[in-house]
């Protein structure tokens, strides 16, 4: 873990996302052909559906140094399962309470529908994300955790 | 021990020129585990797969990374590749590197180096990959059809004259659904009838298809290719096998004309034991237990009546009859259920949507709906096709008839358009006028919708050439009004074209209310696990690539159960269903992608949770017995021919008994860790 | 109300209605109260009744070596009760295989680490608004008493006790919190007493007990701990009744039902969801309705 060795000027926020794939997976794809550009700080992994992404999954990126999570889907009833995403979006919403009490900074996990056709909606989050995460610096606290551990 | 080869691919300059291929080979190379690392210009051309099937063959690769463009465009190339190459096509992952990096990062440090980070995700993923084989699922070969008006007899037939067995299904006694009902059809005013009954024929006597009338389904089990389905046959107390169908039972009854005929929207009679038209398909009567005299006096102990079993020559008659539940096997399933008009009363059986009390239909004799229209003006119908009022058997000189009845009205709950009633109206209006050449017909309409081979100029006869008058705008009220001793109902309409109210007084008014879903199809599309919108239309699993399909796999759709449409739409749609259907009940077994969950049977704690959050019904609790058939413990497990792989069962999963082939919590989270030391 | 609890359960053995009776007695070496398992009616004046009968005794139900006794009356308190109701949903008990004993509950002590009473009621007691235990076979208390402690709490129930807890949590900054549970949280020994204790955590193997892959440290590291108690409170979320055990039973003293009560919390507010409220209630994750909310997804 180098994060104390790096400088915070040449901090470079990494972003891990979650993405389902058959939208938000296109959705990237489709800003790709469209050569929409936006920051390289983001790893995407592809899962089938939001519905698959299990909670723990955000908790271990931010363990392996991530500064901020996405989790991204199709928007509800386009799912290509029909309903993982209706699934996923009601444990979202009682997982964010969760590590609201727990004092995880909710500015440093996001949920986003975005669908195959919305390439330019992505280069925009992945842009705001990014933007956003270099402006709060690197995710310090969770980062002294494992320091610790 | 892994040997992976990682192949990394130029796509000419596309990824070359964003990032360092070289630089990335160099690194990958160091990976523990990779047993090879190169690069090559255009990796799913011919030389570029055949580098990387020498490779596998030559160094005895465990796993191939091929990183190029996205999985979407090539994974199925490369599977391909690997197979020919006699590696397991599953031992392969993609790394996108164009569409999600060279495409989109300019800076080409940047994103070389995050191309060799997503490289090295997939390289900790496939070092997890098992061989996969993908799913058979032995195939009945045979189909149900449930409905049996024009959409469920044309899917019948094409399946049938496909060679595959049907078995087809229809609530009431008779085939021919909505369409029996109607007098000609739009835009070419053939009559129903003649083009309907050869066909209704044509079911009744195909040798591949077995017809249960007046029966519906009661219970579906199994799944894609292999569905047990139970039906429940109603008592019909007429056993359709001894019967000849030569009448004297019907003729006979002394309720003859007394009770109200459905199938004529109670505009005209017939019997307590009846055919409801003499068309009908099986040409065999049914009693309708609540009006005959004997079932009715059997409840006190009596035996009433009888008249028709005495009649009856081949002892077909059975007071005694049960409703029967027969199970059938089928491969497929296609739905054909159809519509009925919103009812225009003020109740209404779902609460969002309201009613018309403002045009007194139910109150006013001679205000109709379209369908009894069809019924009035029919010669098989019960005025022989003397356009007739219901009040008092005159005939109406003037009818209003109303568009929009109900559809496209936020107000009153349906926001759609119900597609066909510009067209039937405008032939209303059509038959009208050749059997009343004095009438005037009236039409209040919002917007004329006449998309469709010869549709326009068929509403243009219709006005220009039979003369109705076409008013755009809304009757806002019809009062009953006594004119010179005549009885009139007065539409307060308006013209907003040119801006004035028109008012009509009119002997008869039809309403052309809203197409909605058959009854009882939402509780059919929950056994059949197909979803509906709001409506209970039945949705379509794409609606442009798979408009035939659900999301129940192997179950069909076509007609108006899916949505409003005319009779050369629905049969098309029918016709569709029925290939789709042949398609899949013509192979010897069906293959799925292999990539679904398992269940660790010995840790699941049969919690359920799983069971209730699946979308496709696809996993059970059974039960673990030894050799000897003792319980062990119960268990979840998944139906390999009905899951589809979303992997929502994983998540919701507290002990993860559940996981998902393909995307396992080992692959997943080695991908993640392996960003570990970059981060 | 002790002697009619042991008479109606002497009644149900000797009437062999049930083969074992899981209830309170006086266990520990000091007298703490236990759980306290009778098969014969001659041992029901072991059993009592008190405001120091803190643990949840449902845990025992899905227990291998209790289940082999036979048929189960146990004792429970209206938030046990929920416990029950629960396990009967996720179908780990059937409901007619075990008869239920509600008691009417006033109210439990909390104990010092000497395992002494404190005379100050559990921070769930204060808010409580259920005395008498629901859907049980059988009630043993004053109905009406439990009616009127009902009504005394109602109007402040949602400010007390852990509420109360839960409240000055969430007013904290985000950052105050998080040091907060760094701290608690460097106190977990990992020896999942927790978990022990819940009466909703029956897997046959927890997944912080699994590798390969590894999803959360086994043993106790700062980031393991983290993990494991968001994942802990997360798998009892819609599950949790907020009995309590959990944080009774923590050596550590760190009070983990405030991230179970965040979820309840949670479930109530959003979703009119209340756990063990019903027999054959769907569970709150795992089914889903189309108008969830979704402010905050992009
Ligand atoms: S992966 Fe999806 S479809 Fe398959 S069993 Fe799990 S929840 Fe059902
Ligand atoms: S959710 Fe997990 S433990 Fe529960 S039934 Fe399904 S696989 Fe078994
Ligand atoms: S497939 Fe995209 S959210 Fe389910």
């Amino acid at each position: 873990m180098n994060a104390e060795t790096k400088s915070t000027d040449a901090f470079e926020p990494k972003i891990v996302a979650f993405v389902c794939n058959w939208c938000t997976y296109l959705g990237a794809d489709l800003a790709g052909t469209n050569r929409l550009e936006y920051p390289a700080n983001i790893r995407i992994l592809r899962l089938p559906c939001t519905g698959r992404v299990d909670f723990n999954l955000i908790v271990k990126a931010f363990e392996i140094g991530a500064d901020a999570v996405l989790v991204s889907g199709c928007h509800p009833g386009d799912c290509h399962y029909t309903a993982g995403n209706f699934h996923a979006r009601r444990r979202w919403d009682l997982f964010r309470e969760l590590l609201d009490t727990v004092g995880i900074d909710l500015n440093r996990v996001y949920f986003s529908w975005i669908s195959a056709a919305e390439g330019a909606k992505f280069q925009k989050l992945v842009t705001e994300i990014v933007d956003k995460t270099r402006e709060m610096g690197p995710y310090e606290d969770y980062k002294k955790l494992v320091a610790e551990s | 021990m892994a040997k992976i080869g990682v192949f990394t691919c130029w796509c000419g300059e596309n990824i070359a020129r964003n990032v360092d291929v070289d630089k990335v080979s160099e690194a990958i190379a160091k990976l523990p585990g990779v047993g090879c690392s190169m690069n090559y210009k255009y990796m799913c051309s011919e030389p570029g797969q055949s580098l990387i099937a020498t490779k596998i063959r030559e160094l005895g690769l465990t796993g191939v990374v091929v990183a190029s463009c996205s999985p979407h465009m090539h994974l199925k190339t490369f599977r391909k590749t690997c197979e020919l190459a006699g590696i397991n096509p599953y031992l392969i992952e993609m790394a996108n590197i164009r569409e999600q990096c060279s495409w989109v990062h300019s800076d080409k440090e940047v994103a070389t180096a995050k191309a060799i980070e997503l490289i090295g995700m997939a390289v900790e993923k496939v070092r997890r990959n098992h061989a996969l084989q993908p799913i058979r699922v032995p195939v009945t070969k045979r189909a149900l059809v449930i409905g049996a008006g024009v959409a469920g007899i044309q899917a019948a037939l094409d399946v049938a004259s496909g060679g595959v067995e049907v078995v087809l299904v229809e609530r009431e006694p008779s085939v021919g659904g909505k369409m029996a009902g109607l007098s000609e059809t739009f835009p070419t005013l053939d009559c129903s009838q003649c083009i309907l009954t050869p066909r209704m024929v044509e079911v009744g006597q195909h040798p591949n298809i077995k017809l249960m009338t007046y029966s519906e389904v009661e219970k579906v089990d199994g799944y894609v290719g292999n569905f047990k389905v139970t039906i429940r046959q109603k008592a019909r107390y007429v056993d359709i096998a001894k019967c000849t169908g030569c009448g004297s039972c019907w003729n006979a009854c002394p309720k003859k004309n007394k009770i109200p005929n459905s199938f004529d929207y109670n505009l005209g009679n017939r019997g307590a034991i009846y055919i409801p038209f003499p068309q009908a398909v099986p040409a065999r009567p049914t009693i309708d237990p609540d009006n005959c005299m004997r079932l009715q006096s059997m409840k006190n102990g009596k035996e009433l009546c009888g008249i028709c079993a005495k009649k009856c020559q081949t002892n077909a008659i059975n007071f005694h009859d049960e409703e029967k539940f027969v199970e059938v096997e089928v491969g497929a399933i296609i739905v054909a259920t159809g519509y009925q008009l919103y009812s225009i009363k003020k109740e209404q059986e779902n609460p969002r949507i309201k009613g018309y009390a403002e045009y007194g239909y139910g109150k006013y004799p001679d205000v109709v709906d379209s369908l009894q229209f069809e019924r009035i003006i029919s010669a098989s119908g019960p005025t022989g096709g003397e356009p007739k009022r219901p009040s008092d058997g005159k005939t109406p000189k003037s009818v209003v008839f109303i568009q929009c009845v109900g559809s496209r009205d936020n107000a009153k709950g349906i926001t759609y358009c119900s597609k066909i009633c510009c067209m039937y109206t405008a032939k209303h209006t059509m038959l009208f006028k050749h059997k009343v050449h004095d009438g005037t017909a009236s039409v209040f309409y919002m917007d004329i919708r006449s998309g469709g081979k010869m549709y326009d100029e068929f509403v243009r006869r219709a006005i220009e050439q039979d003369g109705a008058k076409y008013y755009r705008g809304r009757v806002s009220k019809i009062e009953q009004v006594m004119v010179d001793g005549e009885r009139k109902y007065r539409c307060y309409g308006a013209d907003t074209l040119k801006g004035t109210p028109v008012v009509v007084d009119a002997d008869m008014v039809v309403l052309a209310g809203a197409i909605m879903p058959s009854s009882g199809v939402t509780q059919l599309a929950q056994k059949l696990s197909v979803g509906y919108n709001e409506y209970g239309f039945l949705s379509e699993s794409h609606p442009k690539l798979r408009p035939v399909e659900t999301n129940a796999a192997g179950v069909f759709v076509c007609g108006a159960c899916q949505g409003p449409k005319d009779i050369p739409e629905t049969v098309a749609q029918a016709s569709a269903a029925a290939g789709k259907a042949l398609i899949m009940l013509s192979q010897p077994e069906l293959t799925r992608e292999p990539e679904i969950a398992t269940i660790d049977e010995k840790l699941c704690a049969a919690c359920g949770a799983c069971v209730k959050a699946c979308p496709y019904q696809a996993i059970s609790i059974e039960e673990i017995r030894d050799r000897k058939g003792n319980f062990i413990k119960k268990t979840s497990r998944v139906n390999p021919g009905l899951c589809m792989g979303c992997g929502t069962c994983v998540a919701v999963c507290p002990s993860k008994s559940a996981d998902l082939i393909g995307f396992t919590d080992d692959q997943v989270y080695a991908q993640i860790e392996s960003l570990a030391d970059v981060f | 109300m002790e002697t009619e609890l042991r008479n109606a359960i002497r009644k149900l053995l000797e009437e062999k209605t049930v083969d074992v009776a899981i209830g309170y007695g006086r266990v520990g070496v000091n007298g703490a109260v236990g759980a306290t398992f009778v098969t014969n009616p001659d041992d029901v004046d072991r059993l009592v009744w008190n405001n120091e009968c803190r643990q949840n005794l449902a845990t025992h139900l899905t227990r291998a070596e209790i289940k082999k006794l036979g048929k189960p009356a146990i004792v429970v308190k209206a938030c046990d009760a929920r416990a029950v109701v629960v396990l009967c949903n996720e179908a780990q008990i059937k409901r007619e295989d075990v008869y239920v004993i509600g008691v009417v509950c006033d109210g439990i002590e909390t104990a010092d680490a000497a395992g002494n009473k404190t005379g100050a009621l559990m921070g769930k007691c204060l808010s409580c608004v259920e005395h008498a235990a629901k859907n049980v076979d059988l009630l043993i208390g004053d109905e009406a008493a439990a009616k009127a402690l009902d009504e005394k709490n109602a109007p402040n129930a949602k400010s007390v006790g852990h509420y109360e807890k839960l409240a000055k949590l969430r007013a904290m900054s985000q950052k105050e919190r998080f040091e907060y549970w760094r701290e608690q949280f460097s106190k977990c020994i990992r020896c999942h007493a927790c978990r022990q204790n819940c009466p909703l955590c029956y897997c046959n193997r927890c997944v912080a007990d699994k590798n390969r892959p590894t999803r959360i440290d086994t043993s106790s590291s700062l980031k393991g701990n983290f993990a494991w108690n968001i994942l802990r409170a997360f798998h009892l979320a819609g599950r949790c009744v907020g009995c309590g055990a959990c944080a009774a039973a923590c050596p550590a003293g760190i009070e983990l039902d405030l991230l179970n009560l965040t979820l309840a919390n949670a479930a109530e507010d959003q979703f009119g969801y209340v756990s063990g409220k019903e027999l054959g209630e769907l569970p709150l994750i795992g089914t889903y309705s189309p108008t969830d909310k979704e402010e905050f997804i992009r």
